[in-house]
């Protein structure tokens, strides 16, 4: 391991901080226009040490692409995002307006009393008013707070298009131990946009009354209020209520549920400044089922999720992290990962969506053919098909599995439609359709798959609601069930929008039109029907005719929604050549995404003859080695004590393991009947080990477990022992 | 049933708590004593903890250079915006050097040591600004304006300022950053909430990627969500080197070393160490901040000691005030913290 100069990194091992190198020279331009050899080829790890320049000009060039990619996706989200929230926003904004109107009507004429460094009294009659912050409290419906940032940022965007000055506070500037000086330090800082010591407000309405800022008001958005320190948000609300006449500023602030928020954190005497108005913002599934339709759904042709990558994904949020925002960041490293495995997979499947063909010379997109088809021999998919020839147009296949994505994300949106009235979110479906095995038994015909299927596309029990279980049937299989008792004008709506989504695509789109003739029908018999009713003239039969028919209908939709999943919505992992645009190790992703340092340290040290395969430690080895890692030893050791452990003991154990002779550790091997013992080399440990050798080796293993915060210091009141802290794995 | 799994993982962590509990009070308990063992001159023993012969050292480096073939990923995974954090058993220090001198070369690397007691936040940061106005130089994007724009020089502005340039976007090529690299950002001299909140501000500036290293199994507890996922944005990597802690265990307490008093002797000399003359208040906040004494007493009696076999001295300074100072030329100190880091 060659690191530059080992003096000069021991000379800085004690320095807090130093600089290790400075930039050789500007990064590397790469140009999307390079002629280089484009290798498609997944990286091999193995290939070299650092990478040859070339793969790192390539490796550029890919980059880039990654990076245009993912600026789109962010606008993408940025867009549903906007959406969601618009009639939020635009309701916060007409209440500002409004607000700022009503705070207009006491507001100072007279500058230079506007602009005196102190709070304007006033007579006791405007007293009332003048004191009220007008206060909108935006109810984030639980979301987390780490996906309530993004929110209250693009509110501020929102409202500063709007004319209005923003400045947005977060719970970290409302700590007891700088009191208001901090938060008003920010709010400064961002209305005054240079360096301000002083946390004085005073040169914030100096700053107002300026260039016809007075004509705008001033928001101050505070994210989160339930985590500020109370006292503090307590102070900075008093100090702004006296300046409202002076400052008309609108206090906006985001609380997790409206019911009685305001009252748990801020006094009584407080609270009597405030008049709060309240918004709602959609509630976290609502954002995931945008991001999913927009991102997964829509945009994927250049990239998709294989479905155990989804499911996972689906659990991460629901069980553990639940933040949109980690989901959105877990779906761009595996877009990294797959593009790091597949380099060129993007820009291939955006060269046929001719998302940047402009970027890529005429050589660059050859050379992505010809690399492209000799890779293709190498994937599971064409290896298990054997499709691929030779001088086969690559090209077309990959140009299919583009169509084929249009039509599949067009169905899927039809499938949710349906299930929306089931109120199944988008999230389950989408992992739900991806699952290519479920497809694989339908065709091979496996009975438990196929009264699943059958459930939509037959006649079966499922979809009759006769079915055992509901829960042995899934989203698509509830959705379609549904169906069958939506009401006539619910019913007609869904074929309206299913009609709209499959535009375009001829399979499923006529079968559609036919249904909705039948149902134009069906209608209009229906309506015959009611203007017989009205003439009281066989009315009870005429509903029953009424209700049969919207029966059959519903449950020719029901087929037609399992002809749509069994027929056209075959799983993208069960197409040829989908490794390209489809990302399936989950493994990797789930090692990127969740570090677990509690268990893979232990692990680390208890499996260390595993990591670092020496010929003189048998792996899997359930005895202590002498010749194992010395903390390895020590923590194993550890293990057979209980919450504490006794120093001496501990120390006694260790020293009789390393002290282990040659004989011993063969008559033991033989115990264990290892299949090889011959072969063993002996053992490196001298044969006398001195007293102050092993004290230290133990020192040092004891110090290294400390490092790891495996074991707690001996304590005053317990001196001969160390307390563990971790227990399993 | 993934339901059931991860209920008796629930199960499992508070089980074995138990049975260790069970098993520590129900067997009989051990009554030896840590003075039982006949520990040799401690001198004897810090000679035997600097000669240790490291086992699989082959094995080791062997290991430790499997992971060079991941350094191109590693790039790739900082230019593409995410933290690069490393875990796993064995000091990290030498691979990661070693990756940023052969793989970010490209890039300003600032090291951090993080093992540290003592780091200073500020002036890291000052440091950063510096390199990237130089890099801004180098690009000539910093034109006579925009540098009267930034006549203050940087140590005179506030951290918020410093954070608030590093995050500006100077540069149009977004994939031109200065690289942090921090040692055990889990380490003793990072530890407390402010500075990883400051940490997590300058990691999530435009024109700064984080590499760091944890050492410690909770070490995920000193962030919240937003730290992690929006503003460090780290993307984990298991690399276990099983390579001693030479340096970040320097400052640690050696358990045999004279029992559990005299440990935190071992840890408040280097403070002094580091400085010509340290007031006894400073001395003493010091150490309280990191842990070190709890009280004045207990740091006075360390003292005495200290004076008692001559390794610190007491003048009083110009300002009236005792300062306490080693009795050791600066070159033999600098000889004695070069002697401990090996």
């Amino acid at each position: 391991m060659g690191t530059s100069n080992p003096v000069v990194v021991d000379e800085n091992s004690l320095q807090p901080y130093f600089v290790l190198h400075k930039a050789s020279q500007p990064p590397r331009k790469t140009s999307g226009k390079t002629k280089r050899r484009i290798d498609l080829s997944p990286l091999d790890p193995h290939k070299s040490d650092n990478g040859s320049v070339e793969d790192l000009d390539c490796f550029g060039m890919c980059l880039q692409t990654f990076h245009f990619f993912w600026s789109k996706i962010e606008v993408v989200i940025k867009d549903v995002m906007r959406e969601i929230n618009g009639d939020v926003f635009d309701k916060i904004g007409c209440w500002i307006r409004e607000s700022f109107d009503a705070m207009s009507s006491c507001k100072v004429s007279d500058l230079s009393q506007a602009t005196n460094s102190y709070p304007l009294l006033l007579p006791a009659s405007h007293l009332a008013l003048s004191k009220q912050l007008f206060t909108g409290l935006v109810c984030t419906k639980n979301m987390e707070f780490v996906d309530d940032s993004p929110t209250f940022t693009e509110l501020a965007q929102h409202l500063k298009s709007r004319g209005c000055h923003v400045a947005n506070l977060s719970s970290l500037d409302f700590y007891e131990k700088n009191g208001t000086s901090n938060c008003l330090r920010n709010l400064l800082r961002q209305f005054l946009m240079g360096s301000t010591d002083a946390a004085d407000i005073s040169s914030l309405a100096s700053w107002y009354h300026e260039q016809d800022r007075y004509k705008n008001p001033i928001i101050v958005i505070i994210e989160g209020i339930e985590r500020c320190r109370e006292s503090v948000l307590s102070d900075f609300i008093t100090l702004l209520s006296e300046w409202t006449v002076k400052l008309p500023i609108i206090l906006i602030m985001g609380v997790t549920t409206i019911v009685d928020a305001l009252r748990d954190i801020l006094p009584s005497s407080t609270l009597q400044y405030l008049s709060p108005s309240k918004f709602v913002l959609g509630s976290p599934t609502e954002r995931m089922d945008a991001v999913i339709e927009s991102v997964l759904v829509k945009y994927g042709t250049c990239f998709c999720l294989g479905h155990e990558v989804a499911t996972f994904l689906r659990n991460y949020f629901l069980r553990e992290d639940g933040t949109l925002t980690s989901f959105i960041r877990a779906f761009k490293m595996a877009c990294v990962q797959h593009f790091i495995l597949y380099p060129s997979g993007l820009a291939i499947s955006g060269l046929l969506e001719n998302k940047y063909s402009h970027d890529l010379s005429y050589g660059t997109i050859a050379s992505l053919q010809g690399s492209i088809v000799k890779q293709a021999f190498g994937l599971p998919s064409q290896l298990r098909n054997n499709q691929v020839e030779p001088d086969g147009d690559i090209f077309h296949d990959l140009t299919e599995i583009q169509r084929h994505w249009h039509l599949w994300s067009s169905l899927v949106m039809c499938i949710y439609e349906a299930a929306k009235y089931q109120k199944t979110t988008l999230l389950d479906l989408y992992c739900e359709v991806l699952d290519p095995q479920l497809y694989k038994a339908e065709a091979s015909g496996d009975q438990v798959a196929s009264r699943y299927s059958g459930s939509l596309c037959s006649k079966s029990h499922c979809l009759l609601g006769k079915h055992p279980s509901l829960e042995m049937c899934g989203s698509i299989c509830q959705a379609a069930r549904g169906l069958r008792d939506l009401p006539a004008k619910e019913l007609w709506q869904l074929l309206m929008k299913w009609s709209e989504l499959t535009n375009g695509t001829s399979e499923v789109h006529e079968k559609i039109k036919e249904l909705q003739s039948l149902a134009r029908s069906e209608d209009r018999m229906h309506l015959s029907m009611q203007q017989m009713d009205m003439s009281n003239i066989h009315t009870i039969r005429g509903n029953v005719i009424s209700g049969k028919d919207m029966a059959k209908l519903g449950e020719q939709a029901a087929r037609l929604a399992g002809c749509m999943v069994w027929e056209y919505m075959q799983p993208i992992e069960c197409i040829p050549l989908h490794e390209v645009i489809c990302f399936k190790n989950v493994d990797k992703l789930q090692s990127a995404l969740i570090g677990d340092p509690r268990t893979r340290i232990q692990i680390d040290l208890l499996e260390s003859q595993k990591f670092l395969k020496c010929s003189c430690c048998r792996e899997n080895a359930c005895i202590s080695l002498p010749s194992i890692h010395d903390t390895s030893i020590i923590y194993s050791l550890a293990q057979e004590h209980g919450d504490l452990i006794n120093i001496h003991d501990w120390f006694q154990s260790f020293k009789v393991t390393i002290s282990k002779s040659g004989m011993r550790t063969k008559s033991r091997l033989k115990q264990s009947q290892s299949p090889s013992p011959k072969k063993r080399k002996p053992s490196n440990e001298p044969q006398k080990i001195s007293e102050a050798s092993i004290q230290a080796r133990f020192c040092r293993a004891v110090c290294e477990l400390q490092i790891a915060g495996l074991i707690r210091m001996p304590s005053k009141r317990r001196q001969d022992y160390v307390q563990r802290v971790a227990f399993g794995l | 049933m993934e339901q059931h799994d991860i209920e008796e993982d629930e199960f499992g962590f508070s089980r074995n708590y138990f049975l260790a509990k069970e098993l520590g009070n129900s067997g009989k308990k051990s009554g030896h004593k840590l003075a039982d063992i006949d520990v040799v001159d401690e001198e004897e023993l810090r000679e035997a903890l600097a000669n240790i012969e490291q086992k699989h050292e082959k094995e080791i480096d062997e290991l430790i250079k499997t992971y060079k073939s991941s350094y191109q990923e590693w790039v790739c995974e900082l230019r593409c915006g995410f933290g690069l954090l490393m875990y796993g058993f064995g000091s990290k220090r030498t691979l990661l050097e070693d990756f940023a001198s052969t793989a970010l070369t490209e890039y300003s690397v600032v090291v951090i040591n993080g093992y540290l007691q003592s780091i200073n936040l500020k002036q890291v940061v000052i440091t950063l600004a510096e390199l990237l106005c130089d890099q801004l130089k180098a690009q000539q994007k910093f034109t006579s304006r925009s540098l009267h724009k930034h006549q203050q020089p940087f140590d005179s502005r506030s951290m918020d300022d410093l954070i608030a340039f590093l995050d500006q976007h100077h540069l149009e090529d977004s994939d031109s950053f200065i690289c942090v690299l921090v040692h055990n950002i889990d380490g003793p001299g990072l530890r407390d909430p402010d500075t990883q909140q400051y940490l997590a501000r300058i990691a999530a500036c435009s024109n700064i990627r984080v590499v760091a290293s944890i050492d410690h199994v909770n070490a995920l507890l000193l962030w919240d969500k937003k730290m992690v996922h929006t503003q460090f944005n780290w993307y984990w990597h298991h690399v276990p080197t099983f390579a001693p802690y030479k340096v970040e265990g320097m400052f640690l307490p050696l358990i045999l070393a004279q029992g559990g008093s005299s440990q935190n002797q071992n840890i408040s000399w280097p403070i002094l160490m580091k400085k010509a003359r340290m007031p006894v208040n400073n001395l003493y906040a010091t150490c309280r901040e990191r842990f070190l004494v709890s009280s004045q007493i207990t740091l006075n009696s360390h003292l005495t000691e200290f004076k008692d076999h001559d390794l610190v001295k007491t003048r009083r300074d110009t300002e009236g005030q005792d300062c306490l100072y080693i009795p050791i030329p600066n070159e033999a100190l600098e000889k004695i913290i070069k002697d401990t880091s090996q």
